[in-house]
């Protein structure tokens, strides 16, 4: 579970970003972040992994019972809290040049000593779970192949295999079907969701089409001016639609 | 206006004809030596061919000085590359070191650090081995640098975000995409260090330039023509060599 509290983040011109954001994510929920563009949603998730360090206020993370304080965590506890949270990131940020095995395998690296990772020796238990990974998002044929040698979806299927593969507590995902075409965008969407029913997985993703909200979302946090605007329901009414993305400042 | 258009070409015309002054630069000589010049060049043939077969061995040796000067610079390079490269480096301070040693290493000649191994490990390709290693960090590490400074750090982020340590990133995202442009700067360092082993070897460092030395200063004019056309024979195929590397590499880019 994640609490978010009080939440601020300047930009390093010194405007005020994030003012004050209040939210929690409980257990197995899919939260569906909308906003306009460059109301710093995307800040927002890096905050939560600490790629971003914030500037005031809490961010906290229950797993297992034990709680993390992202906000207060040095650096090797920053390390901890990040094997606990999957990114799935806009532009997939694989590694193009190496396999998609080897990509998947990334997933655990948070989890090995660095003398075994130098090596490449992965235990046969991972290879055999990166197989797994990438046969539930359908494309394990593609195992041998270059990274960037994929399309778009495939990629962002990896993405997602690596983020299986890391067994998080919590995933972050920012515009996971933004480049991608309406029947991939469901495939990817229904990847997602069905990780988080099955393994338990809370998630926050932010989405740039509010019906892809409705569809696969429990929830929705509307984000602007530096706060939550609303935090609901994902069948939004014209009033809430209007007032994340209403054309008079609210 | 009118003035500075003149400023560049008036200053260079003076420091060109200061220059020949002070130089003694005079057509005249030059025309006077060519007879000389012809004269020794007489002496050269025909080359001595009895003794091509045992300069084979000098020869050999000049490409391993250069092929292990270039694999230590490697290995010396990449950490002091990483150490300097601004997305890297883990802080201002050892950046600035780790560009200290570039900078000092690419400024200082490679013949003064065989001169100063001569005359520490004596005579032979040891020293031109460590001098070679030496002066190509500061080419290779300033090359290698820029090239991790252009990284995408998107998968960097990317490996980080799993909780993976800087070591593991390097390792897993940066080193993938920098591998292309570290062995075409590799192969370029290593046909520049193919002709500096043969300068080295004049200074004493091994090699068929000392063979080359040695033969002048005992007058053996037919032997320096022969080593000569080995010498060029030497740097053609090292040439032809890093060329096909690089194209077979060049190749499988395109193809994947
Ligand atoms: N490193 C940075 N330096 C300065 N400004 C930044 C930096 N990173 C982000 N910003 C600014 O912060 C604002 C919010 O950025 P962010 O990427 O979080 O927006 P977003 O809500 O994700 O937008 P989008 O929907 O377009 O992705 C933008 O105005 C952006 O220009
Ligand atoms: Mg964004």
């Amino acid at each position: 579970m994640l609490t978010v509290d009080h939440l601020r983040k300047r930009l390093p011109d010194g405007k005020l970003l994030l003012r004050d954001i209040n939210f929690s994510v409980g257990e197995g929920e899919f939260v569906a972040i909308l906003g306009l563009s460059g109301t710093g949603k995307t800040i927002l998730l890096r905050c939560i992994n600490r790629l971003t360090t914030p500037d005031g206020g809490e961010i906290v993370l229950t797993d297992n019972g034990s709680s993390l304080n992202i906000t207060e965590s040095n650096a090797g506890e920053i390390r901890e809290v990040r094997r606990r949270i999957g990114m799935i990131f806009q532009g997939f940020n694989l590694v193009k040049r190496r396999s998609v095995i080897e990509n998947v395998l990334i997933g655990k690296l948070g989890r090995i000593s660095v003398v075994r990772s130098l090596m490449r020796r992965f235990e046969d238990g991972d290879v055999e779970m990166a197989h797994r990974a990438l046969s539930r998002v359908g494309i394990l044929d593609l195992a041998d192949r270059r990274a960037g040698t994929l399309s778009g979806g495939e990629q962002q299927r990896v993405a997602i295999a690596r983020s299986i593969v890391q067994d998080p507590c919590l995933l972050l995902a920012d515009e996971p079907v933004a480049n991608l075409d309406p029947t991939t965008a469901e495939v990817v969407m229904n990847h997602l969701r069905s990780i988080s029913v099955d393994n338990g997985i809370s998630a926050l993703a932010v989405l740039h089409q509010p019906e892809l909200a409705r569809k696969y979302a429990t929830r929705v946090l509307g984000v602007r001016d530096g706060v939550i605007v609303y935090d609901g329901d994902a069948r939004l009414s014209d009033d809430d639609f209007e007032l994340i993305y209403g054309g008079n400042n609210a | 206006m009118l003035k500075n258009r003149y400023v560049v070409p008036v200053l260079f015309l003076l420091f060109f004809i200061w220059s020949i002054i002070c130089t003694g630069f005079s057509i005249r000589d030059l025309i006077e030596g060519v007879p000389n010049l012809s004269n020794f060049l007489g002496c050269m043939f025909p080359p001595a061919w009895d003794a091509f077969v045992p300069l084979i061995s000098p020869a050999i040796e000049t490409i391993q000085m250069a092929f292990l000067g270039t694999v230590f610079a490697v290995a010396l390079s990449v950490p002091v590359a990483l150490l300097a490269a601004n997305n890297i480096t883990p802080s201002k301070h050892v950046k600035v070191f780790a560009r200290s040693i570039i900078a000092f290493t690419r400024t200082v000649p490679d013949i003064v650090f065989a001169l100063i191994f001569v005359s520490a490990v004596g005579l032979g390709p040891v020293p031109g081995i460590l001098a070679l290693a030496i002066h190509s960090v500061g080419m290779l590490g300033k090359l290698y640098a820029e090239a991790i400074e252009e990284v995408d750090p998107g998968p960097v982020e990317a490996v980080e975000a799993v909780g993976a340590g800087k070591l593991q990133a390097v390792y897993y995202a940066v080193l993938p995409q920098v591998t292309p442009s570290f062995v075409a700067s590799t192969l370029y360092r290593f046909d520049i260090n193919v002709r500096s082993s043969i300068v080295l070897g004049l200074v004493g460092a091994g090699g068929i330039g000392f063979e080359l030395i040695m033969a002048m200063r005992l007058f053996r004019y037919h032997e320096m023509l022969t080593i000569l056309i080995i010498i060029f024979i030497v740097v053609m195929l090292s040439e032809w060599a890093s060329n096909s590397i690089r194209a077979h590499i060049i190749g499988e880019e395109v193809l994947k």
